[in-house]
Formats: C-alpha cells, structure tokens, sequence
C-alpha cells in the first residue's frame, strides 16, 4: 500500500494548489507556514461531534514521560510521522488508525546528555521524488537523520549511512561532545535541499560571552552534503561583520535560527528568522547593532546568498528573538497584489514586507527609545515601530494595565510596582537595587506575546490569526556577575539574591540521554546557596494576575488593510480568579488565559486552537478544550473535551473521506500524547 | 466442649480490631484539604532551601520568572492544580524533576518542596508534615481556592 501511495506523493508548495492538498507534508501545512486547508467536512454545525479517532501516548518514547510534546505531525498518503518522547524518537503510525508503523531512537549518550534543547522537538521533514521517500529529524545531539518513510530504516546514500553530524562542517570548531549545540526546529526540505539552524541554551544568564554561532545550512537531501552555509554573524570580510563593534563578531555566538524557516520556491527564496547573540538581557559585550540578530534574512533558496534583511530589534535586551515561522501569503493592498512576508513577534508587533524587495508593506518608523543605566551597556538610540498594523497585544506595561477589580487590589498593584520600574516597549532594563527599583517589569519581551506557536493564516480571506499572552510578565533585573557565575559582567538577577547563572525551559540536559547520566551519576550539584530568608516575592497580588484581563488574545488581521478585523479574550478564566473570595459577587466577564500563546489552524470556515491552561470556559465549564471559531467575526462555533492543555499547534489531512484534526497534548499530571479527531459515522 | 481459641488469641483479635478502629478513626480525622494545615513551618522552610538549590535556576527566586517555565507561584500554578492532589504534585517534581536531573530528589526533599510551594502560595501550615508517600499524599485534596 505505501509504495503505491508514496509514488503519488504530494508537492509542498505554496497557495492555493497547498490549501486543497489532502496531505500535511511540512510543519507549517506548507513552506509559507500558513498553517491552512480548504476543508470544510468539519464546520461549525459538526464541530461539537468530534470524537476521537485515536490516541498516541509517548512516554515509553524515552526513558521517562514527556510533559513537552511541540510536535506538530507530518501527514502524507495515509502515513503520520512525527516526534515525540524524552529521547526525541521518530515514529510512523497508520493515520486512520493510530497504529505503529515503526519508530526510530538514537542512544547519543553523553552527547546527547549535553544537548542544550532536549526533549521531543517540534518534528520531521518529508521528501520524495516519486520513488525514494525519505523522513529527515535532527537528534537533541544535533545530527541530522534522514530515514527511509516506509521501513524506518537509515536512508541509503546520505552522510555516513543516514546520519550528517551537524558539528561537522558548520565553519567552527565544535566539540562533538560537550559542544552545546542543538535544535528543536523541524528541519524543512525544499528543492530538494533540507534546511537546518541552531539553537543554544537560554541566554538569560548565560555563564559566557562566548559561544557558538547559530549559522544556518542547507544540505543535499539525497547525499546530505552541504550546499550552503549563511553566517548569522557574519565573518571578517562579509557584509555586517562591522556593525559587531570592537571584534565582538569573533567571540559572540547564538544569533541563531532555532524557529521554522519559511521558503517560497517559485521565487527561489527562503526566508529565516534570527535570534539575538548572548546575554539576552545585556549587551555590553556585544557593542553595536550586531546584524543579523533579530532580524529577517531573505536568502537565495540555491545558494544561501542573502537577498535582503530588516532588523526588527536593534541591539536587543528583551530577548524578542524572532520567535515565529514567517508566514508568507498574497495579499491586495490598494489595488496591488504583493507577495507578502508577514512576521508576528513576542512584542506582538506584525511585520510585514513584500518578499520579493523587502521593502515594508505599511512603513516602519525608526522612533528614539530610553537609555538605560547598566555600566557597560550600549543602546541603540532608536527602535523601528511598524505603522501597520497596530501592535495586537501589549508590550510594555503602563498603570492603566494592571489589576482594576476592586479599589482596593488596584492600590495594592501600585503599591507593589513602587519596587520596580514600568515603561513602553524598548524601555531599557535596569540595575537593580536593594532600594528599588528590582527590575524592569515587562509584558511582550521573552515569553511573548507570541512566542514559537507563530500564526495561521487564510489565502483567501487575507485574514492572518496570531495568539498572545497579554498578561505575561517578565521581570528584568541586572546584576553584577561573579567571575566564577559568568564573564558576561552582568547577568539577570536580584539585587539581595544570589546571583547564578539561570536556566530556561527549552529542554536543556532533559532529554533521555541527560537522564540516564544523571542516574549513573547521581550527585547533585548545588545550583545556589540556600535562602536563608524568603525568596519569595510574587508578582501577583492577592493571588490575582498583576495585569488586568484580557489575560491571553486571540487576533485576526486583514491583511489587505493592515487592520485589526476581530479581537477575543483567548482561553479559560483562571481558577485564580473565577473561584476568587475577594471577586464574590462580581460578575467577571471571560478573561482568556494567563499561559503563553498557541498555534491554530485555519480551515474552510474555522479558525482552530487548545486552550494553553486549565480553567474555566466562558460557558461555565471547567477544563480544557479545542476551540472552533467563525474565522470571519471570530464567533465560537463549537468546542471539544481535550484531557489536558495544547502543547503543540494543530493540523488537519483528509484520508478515505474523512477529515482529521490531530492536536499534542499535555502538562502537570498527563504527559504528551498525540489525539487524532474525526467526525463520528453515520 | 472447650473452644478451639483459646482466650488468648480471642483477646488478640478483640486488641486487633480495636486498633483497626483506632486507626480508621484516625485517618479520617487526618486533614484532607490544603487549607486545614497539611505541612508545617519548619518543613517549608528545609524546602525553601532545597528549592533554592535545585529549582530556581529554572523557576526563578521569584517562582515565575522563568522563560519556557511554568510559574510555581500564582493563577497559572494555582488553576493548573486545583482540583488535584498534593500527591499528584508531589509524583511530578519527585519522578520529573529538576527537568535536567530528573529523579534525583528524594522522597523527602520533595515533600519538602511542595511543603514550600504551598507555603509560598498562602496555603496555611499546620502541626504535621507532609507525608513522603504517595498514596497519602493523593488523599489531600488540591483545593486550590477556599469554598
């Protein structure tokens, strides 16, 4: 049956031809990340009817269960493939059925132990060209695998018996094991050619100002030999290299593309989206704009020769990266059809070009933002600020943002930022002192936002749709930094608290590798001093979110006019504050959740999203639950039982007739499982 | 006809039951909900410390400053896991946690930490610690909000 099928396999392409194929053959539905079909068998009238076609649970995918399943599974000619599990296996399942088709894991030991992101990862690349099929996925020890669709087996005649080590042949000299490298991304395959970055461990408080470079490369898919390179910091000699002032290009590392890549392959064109270099909140050793940080860089789909770029942060400190998969779509604007990248942003600010020039669809208007007072900083005098449209969330924080319920919580809210400075997006972190302020307090810097779930969007109505956390503080404080902590001078911290160099959530030494050394060595190694005192400072108020609701958004985006069409509080109520004794008696209207953003899928009719956290719905229910939404005015249509959060962003295919919706699921007590739904028969 | 049980064994038994009795009435007097007092100070306190060394390089002195990382402290923690168990939490940092380390934290020290937790979320000490096994734990209910 599968050779049959895969001889038939579908294209991965953009538009219109992309929006009626049956199959899912990228990570974003197609290489322009629009994360749309044109199916219309589940709609509005059926949507409450779903029920589950099939379950796939991961945990014994590794050597303990997952509670971080980002996957978003690969669908072609009746076969899923997609990744899941602490050791970040690849399997295949009967798409109708949920059953095994076989499953592929690499034991990359101490290697593996030192991958700075672990765990499940966001999934494959397909390719075939009509005969060979292959599934290509990065290891958390940072080697690209590409397998054999139908056996599983290593697929023959690429790198060394399937597998290019990825610290091999990147322009730098990577330990292969200890070196701390990785991805989570889903590599993508266009043109025959599969596109690969980099990501790194979190830059927050980073132990060095010294790291690898996050370069991007783009490999045979048939050989896995390398076709090209594209310097994300660029070297001696190559355009950019001088705005990295005093030499800070030869040690600054990261700067790397650790989201999806989009690709137009008619115009020949990829496009990736750049993260910023180490620290993420302090600059100091990196003087200078330092392109290509944060920054869209249009490449030639063939050679990796840069075509344009546009800076979205100049000389970050918020870690804005560019978190999402450029999403590229057609849209009309004043009568003008343009080719059109658009880019939503942690700092909820839409960018959008046309993907041919570069050149802004609506302008971008450099304006002069604060300085701040850290020693050792450099700041960018001025900031751009899209004209169009107007920033869908907030980014920075005001007094009008927080906490109204009540008087009395309202002048607690004051009282508790008295401690901490407040401002507008580009407002420049501080020092921070015992006396105050502790940090600059802010909504739309590192969480986001929107964060790597990105946007969906809709070729035929032009309507893009992006999630955000509206009421995601970030505290940014920065202290001095003990030579023995970091070299960085300064790192985030407390003033009064210990200062250690921090680690994130992306899954650092949390893979099955990581975990089978720790259980070989099991001394446990102090990561600060004991409190002594409380640490605690929260920063909430009464146990209510500091920040006055809508606490999440859900935002659709007529492209053609570069305005806001419709705005939703997004997500259940939080328990917090439904089942509040301090709110008795007030009718609160729904206030969308407090967690990060997720992924959707736009269909025929719909806009799809999970909840992101447990709460209660708008009509009274308590749990969590897959939203269905007239994609035109935003309307819910229809919702359906999921056992636990959305952790990956959901994608549909058509098999046998039937339309499919497969969701990753998971978080506090259940772990990541992949849930299939399809209409009941009739 | 003499009895086949002697006195003795019928007063062994008679002692059994009773201290089945004793200890039935025990556990239903042992507190089921978090706002009864589940933990004590001084077990907060040791979790604090043991937070400090193995949880807030990820979760922030602050318990919700970390990027990626699900705050410990607030409406997100507290609907996350209302309704649970305190041994379902207890499950999830002992066999988890800390993500880069998992299975390291004894039974203790992560009892210890939710002990901590729940101190740092206003849930009110009392006069027994938390117990180490999950099956007891699983008998307190995690009512995140006062009904």
């Amino acid at each position: 049956m599968l050779g049959a099928a895969l001889a038939s396999a579908s294209a991965v392409v953009l538009g219109q031809s992309a929006a009626t194929n049956p199959d899912w053959p990228t990570y974003g539905g197609d290489l322009g990340n629009t994360r749309y079909r044109a199916f219309d068998q589940i709609n509005a009238s059926n949507f409450k009817d779903l029920d589950v076609a099939w379950r796939f649970k991961t945990d014994n995918l590794g050597n303990r269960a997952e509670y971080k399943l980002e996957g978003t599974p690969l669908v072609v000619n009746g076969v899923l493939y997609a990744t899941g599990g602490t050791r970040r296996d690849v399997f295949a399942l009967d798409a109708a059925s949920g059953e095994l088709l076989w499953v592929h894991g690499e034991h990359e030991g101490e290697r593996g132990a030192n991958a700075p992101r672990g765990l499940s990862g966001r999934g494959v690349a397909y390719w075939t060209d009509g005969k060979d099929a292959r599934i290509l996925y990065t290891t958390p020890g940072y080697k690209l695998v590409a397998l054999d669709a139908k056996t599983g087996q290593y697929a023959k005649g690429f790198g060394v018996n399937g597998v290019v080590d990825l610290k091999l042949n990147d322009d730098q000299k990577i330990d292969l094991v200890k070196g701390s490298i990785g991805t989570q991304a889903a590599p993508v395959v266009a043109a025959n050619e599969v596109i690969v970055g980099a990501a790194f461990v979190d830059g927050g408080s980073t132990s060095s100002k010294t790291t690898y470079k996050g370069y991007v490369r783009a490999f045979d898919v048939r050989t896995g030999k390398r076709l090209w390179i594209f310097h994300t910091v660029p070297q001696k000699g190559e355009f950019g290299y001088d705005t990295w002032l005093n030499g800070s290009a030869e040690y600054s590392g990261n700067t790397g593309m650790w989201t999806q890549v989009s690709v137009d392959p008619e115009l020949g064109l990829a496009y990736l989206p750049i993260e910023l270099p180490p620290g993420d909140d302090y600059g100091g050793n990196r003087p200078g704009n330092t392109l290509f940080s944060e920054s869209l860089v249009c490449v030639d789909l063939k050679t990796g020769k840069r075509k344009w770029h546009y800076q979205f942060v100049h000389h970050g400190l918020w870690d804005m990266d560019i978190a999402t998969p450029p999403i590229l779509g057609d849209i009309q604007v004043n009568g003008k059809t343009i080719k059109a990248v658009a880019v939503p942003t942690k700092q909820s600010m839409l960018y959008v070009f046309d993907r041919v020039t570069g050149e802004p669809v609506w302008p971008i208007e450099e304006k002069p933002v604060a300085k701040g007072d850290v020693p050792g900083e450099w700041y960018s005098p001025t900031q751009p600020f899209p004209t169009k449209p107007a920033a869908y969330d907030r980014n920075g924080i005001s007094e009008d943002d927080l906490i109204d319920f009540t008087p009395k919580l309202r002048s607690d809210a004051l009282d508790l930022i008295k401690s901490y400075a407040i401002g507008p997006v580009f407002s420049p972190p501080v020092l921070s002192k015992v006396g105050g302020p502790l940090a600059l307090l802010t909504l739309g810097t590192n969480n986001g936002g929107t964060n790597w779930p990105g946007g969906s969007f809709d070729p035929e109505t032009h309507l893009l749709f992006v999630s955000s956390c509206s009421s995601c503080v970030v505290s940014i404080g920065m202290v001095a930094a003990p030579k023995e902590v970091s070299d960085m001078g300064y790192v985030k911290g407390t003033a009064g608290q210990p200062v250690v160099a921090r680690m994130a959530g992306t899954g650092a030494g949390a893979g099955a590798d990581a975990i089978a050394a720790a259980a070989k060595n099991p001394k446990t190694v102090p990561t600060q001093p004991p409190g002594g005192g409380t640490l605690f400072r929260a920063l909430t108020v009464s146990g209510l979110p500091l920040i006055k609701p809508p606490y999440g958004r859900l935002t659709a985006i007529d492209m053609d006019h570069g305005e806001i069409k419709w705005q939703i509080p997004f997500g259940p109520t939080p328990d917090a504050v439904h089942n509040s004794p301090l709110l008795k008696g007030m009718k609160i209207p729904p206030t969308g959740e407090t967690g990060l953003s997720v992924g959707s899928l736009a269909t025929k009719t719909l806009l799809i999203a999970g909840d992101g956290t447990v709460g209660t719905s708008a009509a009274g229910v308590r749990g969590t639950v897959l939203h269905a939404y007239d994609k035109l005015t935003g309307k819910e249509v229809g919702t359906v039982p999921l056992p636990a959060p959305q952790t990956g962003s959901p994608m549909t295919y058509m098999l046998n007739g039937k339309q499919y919706i497969v969701v990753a699921v998971g978080g506090a007590t259940y772990s990541g499982e992949y849930i299939a739904f399809t209409l009941p028969a009739q | 006809m003499r009895s086949r049980y002697p006195l003795n064994r019928f007063a062994a038994l008679l002692i059994l039951v009773f201290g089945v009795l004793v200890a039935v009435l025990k556990a239903q007097e042992s507190p089921h909900s978090l706002w009864d007092g589940v933990y004590t100070q001084e077990q907060a306190k040791r979790g604090e410390a043991a937070y400090g060394e193995r949880c807030a390089r990820c979760h922030g002195t602050d318990l919700m400053s970390g990027d990626s990382v699900p705050p410990l402290a607030g409406a997100d923690f507290l609907s996350t896991w209302n309704t649970k168990t305190v041994g379902d939490l207890f499950d999830r940092i002992r066999t988890s946690m800390p993500a880069d380390q998992p299975g390291t934290l004894n039974r203790q020290q992560s009892a210890d930490i939710v002990a901590y937790l729940l101190s740092a979320n206003k849930f009110p000490a009392g006069k027994t610690e938390l117990a180490t096994q999950s099956d007891s734990l699983k008998q307190i209910q995690f009512d995140a909000f006062k009904q």
